[in-house]
């Protein structure tokens, strides 16, 4: 058994491990992750940051609102019940912290003992300035009023009815709703809504949890507005948000795949006129597409819905070698399969390498997604060049066909243009108009990576989420400030501090309101100054609010106040206050949730000077650490150029390396170029598209540059074919709903298109070694049969 | 917020018993129209709310005004004045003509209830107080007698235990028993229903809880 076919057996054994593997994997479940995060760094950030942010992200997306209206509270609420149960046998869905009435409950007994220290604002306001009897007033009018709110109170340690107005102004995540009979509900434009607030078990980015559920939210709305005529039902949660954003992603895969490969399938047959090349390269491309997948599930055990889907446009790319092998039966005097492939051996090996070099630099981005689409390209790249070097020329046994006129007609075009003497005038015009663009594009070049415009947001979803806010009231961003200190005593003292500031930030319409620990739980501090303003304003006043009671000669039984001040602890622990249990991270380090938070430069210069607070947001982090990976991307791809140089160098020289880099050098300098007078701002994706036009436009290059004269042709078929088929799966990216991909699409665009108008530059690396490469033999032909590394010839 | 309700559910229940009139055609069990569009029932009250630890009962006087549509008016005379508004929009209270509370029916839902139980009520409905309670009546038309139980029999969200109203052409009496152990005993007189429209100052005084 010869070394070849032993290798070729080897091959075979890989990737039919390889397809094992991943039919073990599929018969599993496939482990696809569609969290866009996921993509993001773990940057070394400040851990109590990254701490809060995560606490407040978990907390966020694990949460899911529902509301259900009627005109009829009756059927407002029996629909809700529907919803809830169906919601709730999807067995995704956390326990409910408390009823209405076990939450009261846990609130009187948490509060009750302590309530001569807590005062609602307004209260402490009056009587810092003297105002007890209005306060006593209040608390008369109560207890002689009709229905007698809170009346009980006044005989049971509470003569001033202070313990209800503190309840009264706790803060509400959603201040337009409150309990009705078990019920979150609102009256809302002559109906009663009813709000679901459910917490997902199990993280919202996982398939089988978004499809479980919203398959059970979709069927139950469809039978609830049957049984229930009139009935309205909105949703809002990032489980919907992420169910809708991976079906568009699934189809859009399934679509773009299908284009690619139908669109390849009719450009081989179009041009080779036989099944033969169109099967070889479907493997090649299968081979490669199952050995990334496959990579990526070893290496990471899930592989994300973004990879999958560059990874399904890879199909496109992976055809390059095997295309070029076919192409050359199109050359007259070609030999056998394995002659036909040695004679291209250089610029597949060249091409593989620089390619890998491309590809291996993306692994330096410290990106877990983009670590993920590196290994699959790499991976899948690597398999699809053994698939072609190893199986094509024992698979190719069948009668070589002769290319149509045309297409060596068309092929030849951009060789003729680059190097005819009638377009010189023309090139030069198009040089001095690319050095325009090059110069003008950049210089008003303009970024930006805002990761809410990243991510296509279903509009519908968006639209029930507005109406949700709308009706709530409860519009919490992702947005929070962090108030460190040593211990709570402190961290409370400092959210006291800021309330005034935020108080006017809010009449500033800075903001809409905040959720601070310091609301449930005043410091201790405070406390005792709430005691001392309740003594010294209202407890002289006591004998006359009874006499005014009409029970000047009665003995109300007192229950003394707990002079010991209530703690965060005893509150977090008390399980009364759920809201409470998700703002404390740690002793001392505490959460405020800001509510619509619509000018974050104002908040952030208020609290500037306060020490231990500031404001955190997650969403403008993650859109700087986007722009700082463009940045470092942008750099990469110098390096991954430079980088190239090295083999380029050995094989051209230097000047021939410079040559040969020209045009996929060009074409990343012109696209953002093009881009920018476009009017759009170069992001994060277009600097990844960059890096692949790099890498593909050295294919093309490297092809262009190890033609000889009478192969052009023949080599620019291989071109062609293969930029239009990058063209048909890359570029179709740029019409993904997904701004992110978009952006991807868009940058491959126009990227592969100038590097392959430009890679016949190529070829004239071969004026330094004109004289020497006419002399070498033929590749496979005066030497076939020899396995020495075919550039070691060229010297 | 269990006080906001106990007071929301004392007054529905009070409004609704209010409004009933006790003759054979309009009892409640008929069904029939208790207060008509641009009736406006008046009267007088007294009422011992008798609390826990409190020896003797907070005494209070005063007068009401039941609009059709509108909404009510309860004004505390004796021992001072505290006057609370209820609209359809939310509730307000003044002691010696000084707000001291209001509650908008947008933040307080229950408020919903409230309203649907009271307009049943002025025409004669009761579904809505009976998907709440257990309605039993004695008595005839002249003389008669209503008790109102809870149905969710240990439901610590309901601030009411018991609630008898007796009455012969209009409510007389009301007891209103609360589940803390407290209650309100009501004893209405000098009721009149008109059809002249409200008093400017009753106007006033709808509109600020419209207001809300």
């Amino acid at each position: 058994m010869t070394p070849r076919r032993l290798a070729s057996l080897a091959w075979l054994a890989t990737v039919i491990a390889a397809a094992i593997f991943l039919a073990w994997h599929a018969h599993r479940g496939l482990p696809l992750d569609t969290d866009l995060m996921a993509l993001l760094p773990r940057e070394s950030r400040e851990s109590a940051v990254q701490k809060a942010g995560d606490a407040v992200s978990r907390t966020l997306t694990r949460r899911m609102l529902v509301v259900v209206g009627h005109t009829s509270r009756t059927e407002a609420r029996a629909a809700a019940l529907s919803m809830s149960d169906s919601l709730d046998a999807t067995g995704l869905i956390e326990p409910e912290a408390a009823s209405d009435a076990q939450e009261m409950r846990k609130l009187g007994q948490l509060y009750f003992p302590h309530r001569a220290g807590l005062l609602s604002e307004e209260d402490r306001v009056l009587l810092g300035a003297g105002r007890g009897e209005d306060l006593a007033k209040r608390a008369l009018g109560q207890a002689f009023g009709v229905g007698g709110a809170g009346a009980g109170l006044v005989a049971r340690g509470d003569p001033f009815l202070l313990l209800p107005s503190f309840l009264m102004q706790l803060p509400s995540p959603m201040p337009r709703v409150a309990w009705d009979d078990g019920l979150l509900s609102l009256s809302e434009g002559g109906k009663t809504w009813v709000l679901l607030v459910r917490s997902l078990a199990r993280e919202p980015f996982a398939l089988d949890v978004q499809e479980k559920l919203t398959a059970a939210y979709s069927k139950t709305a469809a039978a609830l507005k049957a049984v229930h005529p009139g009935v309205e039902l909105h949703r809002t949660g990032a489980v919907f948000f992420a169910e809708a954003g991976a079906r568009t992603a699934m189809a859009e895969a399934a679509t773009l795949g299908a284009l690619s490969l139908g669109g390849t399938i009719l450009l081989i047959l179009a041009v080779f006129r036989r099944l033969g090349p169109l099967l070889r390269n479907v493997l090649a491309g299968l081979v490669g597409a199952g050995a990334g997948l496959a990579a990526c599930l070893a290496l990471f055990g899930e592989v994300h819905v973004l990879t999958l889907l560059f990874g399904t446009s890879l199909l496109g790319v992976v055809v390059d070698y095997g295309l070029h092998y076919s192409s050359t039966e199109f050359d007259p005097d070609a030999g056998t399969p394995s002659e036909r492939l040695l004679s291209i051996m250089p610029g597949l090996q060249l091409s593989l390498v620089a390619t890998l070099i491309g590809y291996v630099a993306l692994t330096f981005a410290p990106l877990h997604g983009l670590r993920q689409i590196a290994v699959f390209s790499v991976f899948g790249l690597a398999a699809a060049f053994a698939t072609v070097v190893l199986w094509f020329p024992t698979l190719d046994r069948g009668r070589r066909t002769r290319a149509a006129g045309w297409v060596l007609r068309a092929a030849r075009q951009p060789f003729d243009f680059w190097q005819a003497g009638r377009w010189h005038l023309l090139r030069l015009g198009l040089l001095c108009a690319g050095a325009a663009v090059a110069l003008v594009g950049l210089a008003r070049i303009e970024t930006g990576d805002d990761v809410r415009r990243m991510q296509a947001l279903a509009p519908d979803l968006v639209r029930e989420q507005e109406a949700i806010f709308a009706l709530t009231g409860g519009k919490a961003g992702s947005e929070f400030l962090l108030v460190e200190s040593a211990d709570d005593e402190t961290a409370l003292r400092r959210q006291e501090a800021i309330r005034p500031i935020l108080a006017d930030l809010r009449a500033q319409g800075a903001l809409a309101g905040a959720l601070l620990p310091a609301d449930f739980v005043p410091s201790a501090e405070r406390q005792r100054e709430n005691r001392l303003l309740v003594e010294g304003e209202l407890n002289p006043r006591l004998a006359a609010h009874y006499a005014a009671l009409g029970l000047g000669g009665a003995r109300p039984v007192q229950v003394p106040s707990d002079p010991v001040p209530l703690t965060l602890d005893q509150a977090t622990r008390s399980g009364a206050l759920d809201a409470l249990r998700n703002l404390v991270l740690a002793p001392g380090v505490h959460i405020g949730l800001l509510q619509g938070l619509a000018r974050p430069d104002l908040v952030r210069g208020a609290l500037s000077h306060v020490p231990g607070v500031q404001l955190v947001e997650p969403t403008s982090e993650i859109s700087a650490l986007f722009a700082k990976y463009r940045e470092r991307t942008v750099a990469l791809l110098g390096v991954s150029a430079a980088l190239m140089l090295i083999p380029f160098a050995f094989r051209y020289g230097s000047v021939g390396a410079i040559w040969v880099m020209l045009p996929p050098v060009s074409a990343i300098v012109l696209t953002p170029a093009i881009l920018s007078l476009a009017g759009v701002p170069f992001n994060f994706f277009h600097a990844m598209a960059l890096v692949l036009v790099l890498a593909i436009g050295v294919d093309y290059s490297v092809f262009c540059a190890e033609s000889k004269d009478a192969d052009r042709s023949t080599t620019m078929v291989a071109i062609l074919l293969a930029a239009t088929m990058t063209l048909l799966s890359f570029g179709l990216l740029a019409s993904s709903k997904a701004p992110a991909i978009s952006s991807f699409g868009s940058g491959m665009l126009i990227g592969i298109t100038l590097a392959f108008v430009l890679a016949p530059l190529a070829s004239r690396r071969r004026t330094t070694f004109a004289l020497r490469w006419r002399k070498a033999p033929k590749y496979g032909r005066e030497e076939h049969g020899k396995r020495s590394l075919p550039w070691a010839n060229v010297q | 917020m269990t006080a906001i309700r106990t007071l929301l559910l004392s007054l529905a229940i009070f409004c609704a018993a209010l409004s009933t009139p006790s003759s054979a055609e309009t009892r409640p069990s008929g069904g029939q129209t208790a207060l008509k569009d641009g009736q406006v029932l008046r009267g007088h009250f007294e009422q011992d709310r008798f609390l826990k630890g409190f020896d003797a009962p907070l005494k209070t006087g005063g007068s009401f005004t039941l609009v059709a549509g509108g909404g009510l008016i309860w004004r505390a005379e004796t021992p001072f004045a505290v006057t609370t508004v209820m609209s359809p929009a939310g509730l307000v209270q003044e002691v010696d003509g000084k707000k001291t509370m209001s509650l908008s029916s947008t933040r307080i839902p229950f408020m919903t209830k409230l309203y649907s139980m009271l307009s049943g009520a002025l025409v004669g409905h009761w579904s809505d107080l009976e998907s709440t309670f257990k309605i039993a009546r004695t008595g005839d038309a002249k003389k008669w007698e209503m008790r109102f139980t809870p149905i969710a029999g240990n439901d610590p969200a309901m601030p009411v235990e018991a609630i008898v109203v007796r009455g012969r052409r209009l409510v007389e009496d009301v007891v209103v028993m609360r589940s803390d152990g407290d209650r309100d005993h009501l004893r209405f007189s000098s009721q009149s229903l008109e059809t002249a429209a409200p008093t400017s100052d009753e106007l006033a005084l709808l509109a600020l809880a419209k207001q809300l």
